[in-house]
């Protein structure tokens, strides 16, 4: 917990401050996706970054849902929980990430990614009090489930193994 | 009654003979006459060998070089280990220690019999004057005061005042002392008559400073208000005044850990919106050529200020050289310029530091003042300086509209793109080493990094228009032509006087600037021109070379230098010039590679 | 008109557009995503933040924040950030570079650096090689490391530079990974909030030429923070002890930090302005003292 979070006490969460932090949460891993994507971009990796695009879009479909349940419950109330409170909660790790990966390995870098949010909010709900938050938090996870089983059929989908050839021909990395 | 005095003196460090050059160079300056003095020591940082140059004259001067009209001996040991620089003729009038031994008619000296010989006991007139042999520079003032009337009565304050935080003791002995020198003068008469005329300006007219303070005072009334820099020999006075001034005005000076830190945080301070300069002599100039590079792509203000001596590596510290100008044009990697100024003397480093702010502002460019430790470190008067006749440029700041959509390094007409500093709100952006496109990301394309250079050159065209940047002096239309700068350039004009004074005539060049070379502008003085003489104190003659790379010379234009250290004397010059002409007016020019 | 309220920053907000061009899988992405959070958490606006960086692969950080960025040349963004910084005390300076940049061509610097304390925060991403040159030995490589110009395995020692910078003196002295992003952005933000020097050494693995056995992941697993050792990061001797172990262990968290922060110099600068400008001479006049009376 400790190292996912900063200056959030989950015993005191609120229903508003629950949203926002779930809202945070996809838009962190939005702009890790994005960020993946331009990375694999640059690096010619063109099959990931379309998946990491992809990955992002849902991201960002899943914080506008949030966002809209949040603005019925409460409207423009001030936000109380920012962006430097959490760190990597569902955005993958940056050391996932890997020149030329194939699309097996960026699903797998979503699965993990997947797992961590699942487990952060497992590890969470001990520690909730309000109950609307707890349901909150049963909701999330549970996602994180369903979005699990939709990567594990993606997985299933491409081989494991890389392309034979690996990367026997590739160019040796420039000197800047 | 003589209008020029040019004194030599020598002793060793504790004579304190230096000092009493010091106390003659200020009375004769604040009596209003125009005076010069360089000093040189043996290697030994005290008690070595010590020596000064003191000329006093009633005309405006260039240089205190050439033969000595009085010399001062206080041990013929130490005196004869100076060589050229206290040079003897058969006009010089010899004084010296009558305890060193020598008759008077047996003086080391070959080939020369000097116009008039007094062997004075300085030391046990100081003993019986002073009670101890430690006042020999005051006797010497006082023999000075009497045989050459050179101000008698300021000399005797100026040491009052100079020795009062000693004691009155102290000043009594000096007292005596200088009247013991002064009655001695009055009651042993020379052979022939040497007084000096009265000044012609009069008794307040002249300030006295030397080069590398003028460069620092001046750097503060530019504006500067940040000094990174390293001590170095012979440049270090610039920081020790500003590092006692600058505060005074909001600046700040940085004394770094080496040459490197010294510039760097110079650029670190334009960056963040100071005026800032870096100070030091070739062997620094070489360690700080990697961030003058950087200055020219970030195109950061940086006034760099080489005070030269001899070289390459550790070569002469304390001696004079002008052999730093292909460094200062082009000693960094890439295409890279930067404008170089060079002051001709004491009172030329004020307008030329503060133009070199000026054009470093304009610019965003670093800008070399190429002085030397001829001009750092002599004192000289100075007519007073109308500090309001001079304009201030600051650098090009982004208008409100500008930083709608800052774009730091936009591609302008000009070449100059306004800058943001730190601090400005929506300003914000990359300086860089690394090539960069005009919003500042770094970039490798080819095509941005013409563009680039394209900018960073065009942007200093206008520089090679500026003719106030040049003196021209003599006759205008005259075919021979004489060119020199730097400290070089003060013999010349007195080389000047002397060909007009023998029927010569001549056109004095001197440029101010430089680099980047004025094409036209030397094309146009170099018109009509058959013969003439570049000359400069060097063994390559770099300025010479330099204008060869970029224009055509007339063929009978040639190369006066030699080795630094080594210094040209007006006379020397003007007979040069001379034997150019004589040596094109037979058909063929003559080798002028002087010989040592 | 209400009392303004107090400008809140996102990390978005220090994020330009400039896109990274560090191999994926680099640690000093982590480095950088960290920087973003302790500066949004600081609340200084990026215009009055200059950041300084030399050469190297991590020296490109400047460019990605929005920060007013200087990438300068090789070793060199310790003298010009302080330059920066005496000129102008307001700003928030942040200088950052790589192992080679700061302990090997710029490694002079740093002593002098430390000893006039200036309010800096100064951040390397150790990495143990040259990336950007495509693999060679580092000042901190490991002894016996084979790389393109150690075929046969180094034979120096590598630097110890948290030893070293606690023995120059520096006050603050901390150590990060990547491999806990919460626990980097916190150090940073401390050494940031730090009034005087203050060094962060983040070890930020080379994916491209960097040893496969020393990772990120690897990182996970190894490292100790200071806190759950119950470190007292008051005493000098105490973060030596554990600043041997460099290279050895990796410790994260604050190694030092003086209790008693010495007035810095750029404090200093200020108060000689002030004493020293009483009667603002007019620099029209400043010749005024050549002249002989």
């Amino acid at each position: 917990m400790s190292t996912k979070t900063r200056g959030i006490d989950f015993s005191k969460l609120s229903l508003k401050d629950a949203l926002d932090l779930a809202i945070l949460v996809e838009e962190e891993a939005e702009e890790r996706y994005v960020e993946l994507a331009h990375q694999m971009e640059i690096h010619r990796t063109e099959e990931a970054a379309a998946f990491f695009r992809f990955m992002a879009i849902n991201e960002k479909k899943h914080g506008s849902e949030l966002s809209e349940r949040r603005k019925k419950l409460f409207g423009d109330a001030p936000r109380e929980v920012r962006r430097t409170m959490i760190f990597d909660i569902e955005a993958p790790d940056y050391d996932e990430a890997r020149a030329q990966m194939s699309p097996h390995e960026a699903l797998t870098v979503a699965m993990s990614s997947e797992k961590k949010a699942y487990e952060f909010f497992v590890a969470a709900l001990p520690h909730l009090s309000d109950p609307e938050v707890r349901s909150l938090f049963e909701e999330l996870r549970q996602e994180e489930i369903h979005h699990q089983e939709l990567v594990a059929k993606e997985l299933a989908k491409v081989p494991a193994t890389k392309d034979a050839l690996g990367d026997a021909f590739e160019d040796e990395p420039l000197a800047l | 009654m003589r209008g020029d005095l040019t004194f030599g003196m020598a002793g060793s460090g504790g004579d304190g003979i230096v000092s009493a050059g010091e106390a003659l160079i200020s009375a004769a300056a604040a009596e209003g006459y125009h005076a010069i003095m360089t000093k040189s020591f043996g290697s030994q940082i005290r008690g070595g060998e010590s020596s000064c140059r003191v000329r006093v004259s009633t005309q405006p001067i260039g240089t205190s070089n050439g033969p000595l009209d009085v010399a001062v001996v206080l041990s013929w040991d130490d005196f004869l280990k100076f060589g050229a620089e206290l040079q003897i003729e058969g006009t010089t009038v010899v004084i010296y220690e009558a305890k060193s031994g020598v008759a008077p008619d047996k003086l080391p000296l070959v080939g020369v019999t000097p116009a008039d010989v007094a062997r004075v006991p300085i030391g046990e007139l100081s003993k019986k004057a002073a009670g101890s042999d430690k006042a020999k520079n005051t006797v010497v003032l006082g023999l000075i005061a009497g045989w050459f009337d050179v101000a008698r009565t300021t000399l005797l304050k100026g040491m009052q005042k100079k020795l009062a935080k000693k004691g009155p003791e102290v000043v009594a002995a000096a007292e005596r002392a200088f009247a013991a020198g002064l009655e001695y003068a009055l009651a042993n008469p020379l052979k022939r008559e040497m007084k000096i005329a009265p000044s012609k300006d009069g008794p307040g007219t002249k300030m006295l400073t030397d080069g590398n303070d003028m460069c620092a005072a001046a750097a503060i009334f530019a504006g500067c208000r940040f000094y990174g820099g390293y001590p170095i020999t012979p440049s270090t006075e610039i920081m020790q005044y500003l590092t006692r001034e600058i505060w005074k005005y909001g600046g700040a000076v940085l004394q770094a850990e080496d040459e490197i830190a010294g510039i760097g945080a110079a650029v670190g301070a334009s960056f963040a919106g100071k005026k800032s300069m870096t100070a030091t002599s070739g062997p620094g100039m070489s360690l700080k050529t990697e961030i003058v590079g950087l200055a020219t792509i970030a195109e950061l203000p940086l006034v760099i200020v080489n005070v030269q001596r001899g070289g390459p590596a550790t070569g002469l510290p304390t001696k004079s050289e002008q052999a730093d100008l292909f460094q200062a044009c082009f000693a960094t990697h890439g295409d890279s310029v930067r404008p170089v100024l060079a002051p001709t003397s004491v009172a030329d480093t004020f307008p030329i530091t503060v133009e070199a702010f000026n054009i470093a502002e304009q610019y965003q460019t670093p800008v070399v003042v190429l002085s030397d430790q001829e001009i750092g470190q002599r004192k000289e008067t100075v007519n007073p300086i109308d500090t309001s006749k001079f304009t201030i440029v600051d650098r090009l700041r982004p208008t409100p509209a500008d930083l709608e959509a800052y774009t730091r390094f936009r591609i302008t007409e000009s070449g100059v793109s306004p800058i943001a500093h730190p601090g400005d709100e929506r300003g914000n952006y990359l300086a860089a080493g690394i090539e960069h496109n005009e919003q500042g990301a770094p970039t490798a394309s080819g095509g941005v990094h013409a563009r680039m250079n394209d900018k960073r050159f065009k942007k200093l065209e206008p520089l090679k228009k500026r003719l106030d940047l040049f003196e021209v002096l003599g006759d205008p239309s005259a075919s021979v032509l004489l060119l020199g700068w730097g400290s070089t350039a003060g013999a010349c004009r007195e080389a000047l006087d002397w060909a007009q004074k023998d029927g010569l005539s001549v056109k004095l060049v001197i440029p101010k600037l430089l680099f980047p070379i004025a094409e036209e502008v030397y094309r146009d003085l170099f018109r009509g021109v058959a013969a003439g003489l570049v000359v400069e104190s060097s063994h390559q003659g770099q300025l010479y070379r330099l204008l060869r790379m970029y224009i055509d010379l007339p063929t009978g234009v040639r190369s006066l230098c030699r080795s630094g250290a080594n210094p040209f004397a007006p006379r020397e010059i003007e007979r040069k010039l001379r034997s150019a002409v004589i040596g094109l007016q037979r058909g063929h020019g003559e080798s002028l590679q002087s010989q040592e | 008109m209400g009392a303004e309220l107090p400008v809140v920053f996102d990390p978005k907000d220090y994020k330009s557009d400039l896109k990274p061009i560090w191999c994926p899988g680099c640690g000093d992405f982590g480095v950088l995503q960290a920087m973003y959070r302790a500066l949004a958490s600081v609340g200084r606006p990026p215009h009055e933040i200059a950041f300084v960086s030399g050469i190297g692969c991590s020296s490109r950080i400047p460019g990605y924040t929005t920060a007013y960025g200087f990438n300068s040349v090789h070793g060199r963004a310790l003298p010009i950030a302080q330059g920066i910084k005496i000129a102008n005390p307001d700003l928030l300076v942040l200088v950052a570079g790589g192992d080679g940049d700061g302990f090997s061509i710029g490694g002079g610097h740093l002593p002098h650096a430390i000893r006039r304390n200036l309010d800096l925060t100064y951040i390397v991403m150790d990495n143990q090689i040259y990336g950007l040159t495509k693999g060679q030995l580092s000042p901190t490589s490991p002894l016996h490391l084979k790389t393109v110009t150690s075929p046969h395995g180094a034979m120096e020692a590598p630097v110890n530079p948290l030893l070293y910078v606690l023995a120059y003196g520096a006050p603050f002295v901390a150590q990060g990974t990547p491999a806990d992003m919460a626990g980097l952005a916190q150090i940073i933000e401390d050494a940031i909030r730090y009034p005087g020097f203050a060094f962060v050494n983040v070890q930020s693995p080379c994916v491209t030429f960097g040893q496969d056995d020393w990772q990120v992941k690897q990182h996970r697993a190894a490292m100790k923070t200071l806190e759950s050792l119950g470190h007292n990061s008051t005493d000098l001797l105490s973060a030596m002890d554990k600043a041997r172990s460099y290279g050895s262990e990796l410790y994260t968290g604050i190694l030092y930090k003086n209790p008693n922060p010495a007035p810095t110099y750029d404090a200093m600068v200020r108060e000689r302005q002030q004493a020293l400008t009483t009667g603002s001479p007019s620099p029209a006049r400043i010749l005024d003292g050549f002249l002989q009376k």
